[in-house]
Order: structure tokens, then C-alpha cells, then sequence
């Protein structure tokens, strides 16, 4: 069969024509497409910091990010450079953990470094400019930023950390324990542990406790903005004298720091001592008859003790006496002898009977227990062996009178 | 005195070699054995817990058996000793017709006498020495436990108020068979005296506290009162030579015991500060707690002995 040659030659012309206006658009497309590319720069780098403008405190460090980009089209390895700075800054470019002094940046990307900058403790406050020069590794492209940093004066105390406390005296005897409150008040804007540290007199103790803990801390941490309360207790050495004593307290945690001034007025002790010359807590006596014992009394404290009372534990119907009955004042150090006499009952039993007497004065008091054995009365046994004698002699009288018959 | 000696030696030989002894003894040596061996088991047991117990071997004495101890059995019996062995000692030898041989012999009538009362207290002392040591003895190895030096004091003392004790009772039957010429008359009133100062002035004194101080459902809630009742009592019952006995070896053989009233009166306050010590007494203060009750022992054995000697010395001796 035959075919048609016009319809042939037909429809490959319709081919060739689609095949050929599709490549006619897919070319137009392709040349859109690279126009858009070129608008970007062979090259091109630009460096910037985030914050070209801080505002420090004296003593503070600073650390602003870098920002180092890539505009052009291919990677470029940026070396940067602090141009200008001033000789009390130690400045430096770096990242997390090394210092630096170039970044690789691919094409179309941007990397972050830190610029690091610290200034010496006594830095005068004022307007100090720092230049970062960067620059491509064959030199031909160069940029630089500048980041000023004003150090203004530090605000003293305010706004850091607070120490106050309602009662800075107390005063008691030396060998009381004193326990100041103090409130600490965490001022700043960041958490922190805070030494506690005080200074006393020597041989004083002074430890920091926590509230309703028993425990002792040297160091607390707290939140920004937490406040919390912190017991002082101070034990004074026992032998200190009486007066004015002054704890310095101070609480710092890196550059901030607050002091409160405890003091503590030492009035002296009271200690009463009480004691026999021998030693000897033993007396014997007879039903009915004084026994004595002289006894003293010591001020062991550290001021003067009035008032000095006698009590006495005795068993019902004893009597016990003491000479002087009571002792106006005691000077600290001096002793006082006192006689005591201790009259059991008639009817008291042979034997051991305990005595106890209690010696006290203005806030101090001391106990001695006496053992009083109560023996019997020796004065009728002369009688018993009188009689005895008698009846013997008797006997004798009747022997001699009746005897020999 | 010459003579003394060979009516001492003869008595005490006749007391030996009599039935009558030997039956006592072996009477009183078995029951104070029992009692003994009784209270000593109790005491190994009860003791065996304790660490150091103070004056063990005097609880030997003191410590109440099964039925009473050995100091309460010898305050009871022991006066049978005394007169079993002395109710016939002067009648007899009248009755028989040797009395009146014997004063014509080379000897004073003194002698006689003496000697008899002599020999009556060697015998119970020798008595006595020999069941106390028995009864320590059978104590060392049933308890384990040495007496100590005070310990062996104590038992001293009472060994020597018992034979004065005994003693006066021999003394009473001495006199009694030199009063009553009859063996069996004298051996009843001795009995009699016996009976009545063991129970019936003990009763008597309750009978005569209750009369003079009644103690009825008000006053018993006084203790004055009571103490009045008490003190009568004890006062009235102190008659009997048997509670003078009991008092003064009831202090002297327990260390801890200081008083020989039953009763005391003491505050609360007193109690408290008493005890707070729990010390034993010293011997010293024992026997000065007690020397009234000595003293009074003594003399009377004395006094009773005088007396007989007296009313025998004044008598007539006929041979029959």
C-alpha cells in the first residue's frame, strides 16, 4: 500500500518546529537566570560588629560579636586585625576557646567571631574607639569597622549586692553565744555564689548558719533579684573582758561586694563556784548536835554577782544555818568563806543522809551536795558501862560479903 | 575460892555425859542445820545475778527460810538451852541428899554456886560456838562467799549477846531451883517465865497500846498517833529480855538495818535525801544503836545471877 508522502513530510515539519521552539524557550530561561546571577560581585567581604556602640562599667570586660560576610562569588579567607587601640586594653579577636586572626568564609555566608576586650582595673573612664581592619588573603579587598565602648564610672554598691541587718549590737556576757541576723539581698542581674567572711577578735568564733539549720556555711548562692536571711553566730572567748567589740562581715562574689558592721558589747560573766577548803563533802554529826562545814564561794565570772543567796535540801526538821546568811557582792575573782551548820533532827536515824544546798546569786547559781552521816551518841555508852561496872562491883560486894563460909 | 574448879570441872562433865544434853543439842544443831542449808540454797540462787553483794554471809543468819532464820530460831529456842540446864541444878542435889555431903566437903559454899553457873555458861557457849561454826562452815560452801573482817566481827558480837542472853535465862532457872525445892515445881515456873515473856508480854504491849493510845478509822489517818501507839508498844514489850535479844541482833548481824523500830516516822523530803546513800552502817554505830538493849542484856544476866547467889548464900543446907 502506498502512503502518502505531503502528510509525512507534514508532521515532521510540525516536530521539528515543537522540538525546536521548546529549546528556543529553555535557552531564553537559561539566559534570564544567569542575568540574576551577576548581580552579586566577583568579591566582596564586609565586616561589622553587632554592637558598634557599648556602654560599659569601670572594671567591666567586654565581648562584642564580629560579623564577617561574603559577598562575592567565590570562598574567601578573611584575615582581621584591631588597627587601633589603646595601650590599657588587651584586646583580641577569638572564638570559643582560641584566639584568632582570620576566618574562613564560604561565598554567599557569614561567621561570627567575638571581639574581646579588657581594660586595666584603674581605667579612666571616657570614650575609647577600636578599628578591626579585614582584609582578603591576596589583599585586594579591604574593609574595617569601628566599636566604641564609653566606660562610665562604676555606681558604687547600688544595684549589686545588699547586706543589712535590724540589730547590729548585742551585748550579754562572755560566755553567751550571740546570733545576729543578716539579710542578703542579691542586687545584681545574674545568679552567683557569695563568699560570706568575717573578721573578729581573736579567739572568737564566728560562723554563718542558715536560718533553722544546723549547719555551717561559707558561701551562698543566689538568684538575681533573691534576698534571703543568714545568721551570724558569734561564741566569744571566754576570758574576753568586758567592752565594745567590732565584727566586720563582708559578703563578695567576684568584683561586687558589701561589709556590715556587727558589734558586740561584752558585760562580763557570771559564774559563781562553790566549793569546800578540803574538799571534803562529808561531815559527821550526832542527833540534835551542829555539824559544821565552812564552805567558799568563788566569783569565777567576769563581773560583779549581788544577792548571793543560801537554799538548802534538807530532810524535815533539820536545821541549816549559814554564817553569813547572805553575801551583799561578790567581786570577780574574790572568795567569800561561808560556815555552814547542820543540825539533823532528834529523831533523826543513824546514817547517811544526803544535804544538798544551793548558792545563788544574780544570774549564776551553784549546788553541793553534802553527805552528813548522823552517828550515834557516844555520851550514854559511858553510862551503859557504868552501870555495867556497877552491877559488876555488886556482884563482888555480895561475893566478898557472903563468901568463904 | 578454892574448890571452884573441881565443881566446875565435875558439872560440866555431868552436863556433857547427860541424855538430857546430848538430846537438846542434837535437837537444836539438826533444826539450825535445816535452816541454814534451807537458807542458803535460797541465797546461791537469789545472789547469782548480783555482782558484789555487800555482807552476804550475814544474810545467812538474818535471811528467813522457809519457816525463820537462824537468829530468830535461837531467840526462841535458845532459852530452852539455859533452862533446861539449870531448872534442876540446886534442888536436885538437895532432894538427893548430896548438897549438904558436898558443903561438908573442903570447899566454900560460894564455889558451889559458881561453878554451877559456870559450867551452865561454858556449856553454852561451847553450844553455840560450835552451831555458828557449823553453820558458817556449811555457809562457805554452799554461798561461796568469805565473810570479811567486819563480817567476822558482827558474828562475834552476836555470838557473845546470845551466850549473855542464854545465860540469863540459865541464871532464872538457877535461882528458881534454889527457891522452889521441888524439881517439877521449878522446871513449870521456869517454863511459866519462859511462856510469858515470849508471847504474853508481846501480846500485853499490843493490848496496852490499844487501851491507852485506841487506834480507830480517824486516828490511823494521823500519823502521830500512830507513831504514840507504836512507840508505847514497843516500849511496854522492851520488858521481855527475848525483845531486847531480838533488837540488838537484828542491828548487830544486819549492816543496812538502822533503827530497831518497826516503825518509822520520816518526811517525804527525808526519805529521798536518806536513800540517796545506801551505805551499811559501821560496826561502831551498829553497837551504839544498840547499846541500850547490850547494857540492859548484861546487867540482868548479871543481876540474876547476884540474886540467886544471894538467896542462896543466905539458905540453910540441912542433910535430910
Amino acid at each position: 500500500m502506498r502512503t502518502k508522502p505531503g502528510k509525512a513530510i507534514f508532521a515532521l515539519c510540525f516536530i521539528l518546529i515543537l522540538c525546536l521552539g521548546t529549546s528556543c524557550i529553555s535557552l531564553g530561561l537559561a539566559q534570564e537566570e544567569k542575568e540574576k546571577e551577576d548581580i552579586r560581585p566577583e568579591r566582596g567581604i564586609s565586616v561589622a560588629f553587632e554592637y558598634p556602640e557599648v556602654i560599659i562599667n569601670r572594671g567591666d570586660d567586654v565581648s562584642v560579636d564580629l560579623i564577617v560576610k561574603n559577598k562575592g562569588k567565590r570562598d574567601e579567607n578573611v584575615y582581621l586585625r584591631i588597627t587601633s587601640a589603646f595601650p590599657e586594653w588587651d584586646t583580641k579577636i577569638k572564638t570559643y576557646n582560641f584566639s584568632i586572626s582570620s576566618v574562613h568564609v564560604p561565598d554567599g555566608e557569614d561567621k561570627h567571631v567575638t571581639f574581646y576586650a579588657e581594660p586595666e582595673k584603674d581605667i579612666k573612664p571616657g570614650t575609647y574607639e577600636f578599628k578591626v581592619d579585614a582584609r582578603t588573603e591576596d589583599g585586594q579587598l579591604k574593609v574595617s569597622h569601628q566599636l566604641t565602648i564609653t566606660v562610665q564610672e562604676k555606681e558604687k554598691e547600688k544595684g549589686e549586692i545588699e547586706l543589712t541587718t535590724s540589730y547590729p549590737v548585742l551585748r550579754g556576757p562572755s560566755d553567751a553565744r550571740f546570733e545576729f541576723s543578716l539579710d542578703v539581698a542579691n542586687k545584681t542581674d545574674k545568679e552567683d555564689t557569695f563568699n560570706v567572711t568575717a573578721k573578729g577578735p581573736k579567739d572568737w568564733q564566728i560562723n554563718f548558719k542558715p536560718p533553722y539549720e544546723d549547719k555551717y556555711i561559707s558561701s551562698l548562692r543566689l538568684k538575681d533579684d533573691e534576698s534571703r536571711s543568714l545568721n551570724v553566730e558569734v561564741t566569744p572567748d571566754r576570758l574576753s573582758k568586758a567592752g565594745e567589740y567590732l565584727i566586720p562581715v563582708l559578703i563578695s562574689a567576684g568584683e561586687s561586694r558589701a561589709e556590715a558592721q556587727l558589734k558586740v558589747i561584752i558585760t562580763g560573766t557570771y559564774k559563781l563556784e562553790v566549793g569546800t577548803a578540803t574538799e571534803l563533802l562529808s561531815l559527821e554529826t550526832e542527833k540534835g548536835k551542829p555539824g559544821n562545814i565552812s564552805m567558799y564561794v568563788k566569783n569565777s565570772g567576769s563581773a560583779i554577782i549581788h544577792d548571793i543567796e543560801f537554799l538548802s535540801i534538807k530532810p524535815e526538821n533539820w536545821k541549816v544555818e549559814f554564817r553569813p546568811e547572805k553575801i551583799e557582792a561578790l567581786e570577780p575573782g574574790s572568795l567569800k568563806q561561808v560556815e555552814v551548820s547542820i543540825v539533823p533532827a532528834q529523831e533523826a536515824l543513824v546514817g547517811d543522809y544526803a544535804v544538798g544546798l544551793n548558792i545563788g546569786g544574780e544570774k549564776s547559781s551553784d549546788d553541793l551536795e553534802l553527805r552528813v552521816t548522823v552517828k550515834a551518841s557516844a555520851a550514854w555508852s559511858w553510862i551503859g558501862i557504868g552501870i555495867i561496872v556497877l552491877v559488876i562491883v555488886g556482884l563482888f560486894g555480895l561475893f566478898v560479903s557472903f563468901g568463904r563460909r | 575460892m578454892t574448890g571452884i574448879g573441881a565443881i566446875f570441872r565435875k558439872e560440866l562433865a555431868d552436863h556433857f555425859s547427860s541424855y538430857r544434853f546430848v538430846i537438846l543439842f542434837a535437837l537444836i544443831a539438826m533444826v539450825s542445820l535445816i535452816t541454814t542449808y534451807m537458807v542458803g540454797i535460797g541465797l546461791s540462787e537469789e545472789l547469782s545475778g548480783i555482782a558484789k553483794p555487800k555482807f552476804v554471809f550475814l544474810m545467812l543468819f538474818t535471811s528467813t527460810g522457809p519457816l525463820f532464820s537462824l537468829v530468830q530460831f535461837v531467840a526462841f529456842f535458845g532459852p530452852l538451852i539455859g533452862l533446861i540446864l539449870g531448872f534442876d541444878s540446886i534442888n536436885r542435889e538437895r532432894s538427893t541428899g548430896t548438897l549438904s555431903k558436898l558443903a561438908s566437903q573442903p570447899i566454900y559454899r560460894d564455889s558451889i554456886i559458881n561453878g554451877k553457873f559456870l559450867s551452865g555458861v561454858v556449856t553454852i557457849a561451847i553450844m553455840l560456838i560450835s552451831i555458828l561454826l557449823v553453820v558458817s562452815g556449811l555457809g562457805l560452801t554452799l554461798i561461796g562467799v568469805v565473810p570479811g573482817v567486819e563480817e567476822v566481827w558482827r558474828i562475834f558480837i552476836y555470838l557473845i549477846i546470845s551466850i549473855f542472853y542464854i545465860s540469863f535465862w540459865l541464871g532464872i532457872s538457877i535461882l528458881f531451883s534454889i527457891l522452889f525445892r521441888g524439881i517439877a515445881t521449878s522446871a513449870l515456873a521456869t517454863l511459866a517465865i519462859w511462856i510469858f515473856f515470849s508471847f504474853f508480854v508481846s501480846m500485853g504491849a499490843t493490848v496496852v497500846a490499844n487501851a491507852m493510845v485506841p487506834l480507830d478509822q480517824a486516828t490511823t489517818e494521823d500519823p502521830e498517833m500512830v507513831m504514840r501507839h507504836v512507840r508505847l508498844q514497843r516500849a511496854v514489850s522492851l520488858l521481855s529480855p527475848m525483845q531486847l535479844y531480838n533488837d540488838s541482833t537484828a542491828i548487830i548481824i544486819d549492816p543496812m538495818r538502822k533503827t530497831t523500830g518497826s516503825l518509822v516516822l520520816m518526811g517525804a523530803v527525808e526519805r529521798l535525801l536518806s536513800e540517796r546513800f545506801r551505805r551499811p552502817l559501821a560496826l561502831s554505830q551498829s553497837i551504839y544503836v544498840v547499846l541500850p538493849h547490850l547494857i540492859t542484856l548484861i546487867a540482868v544476866t548479871f543481876i540474876c545471877f547476884g540474886l540467886s547467889y544471894y538467896v542462896f548464900m543466905r539458905q540453910e543446907i540441912r542433910p535430910i
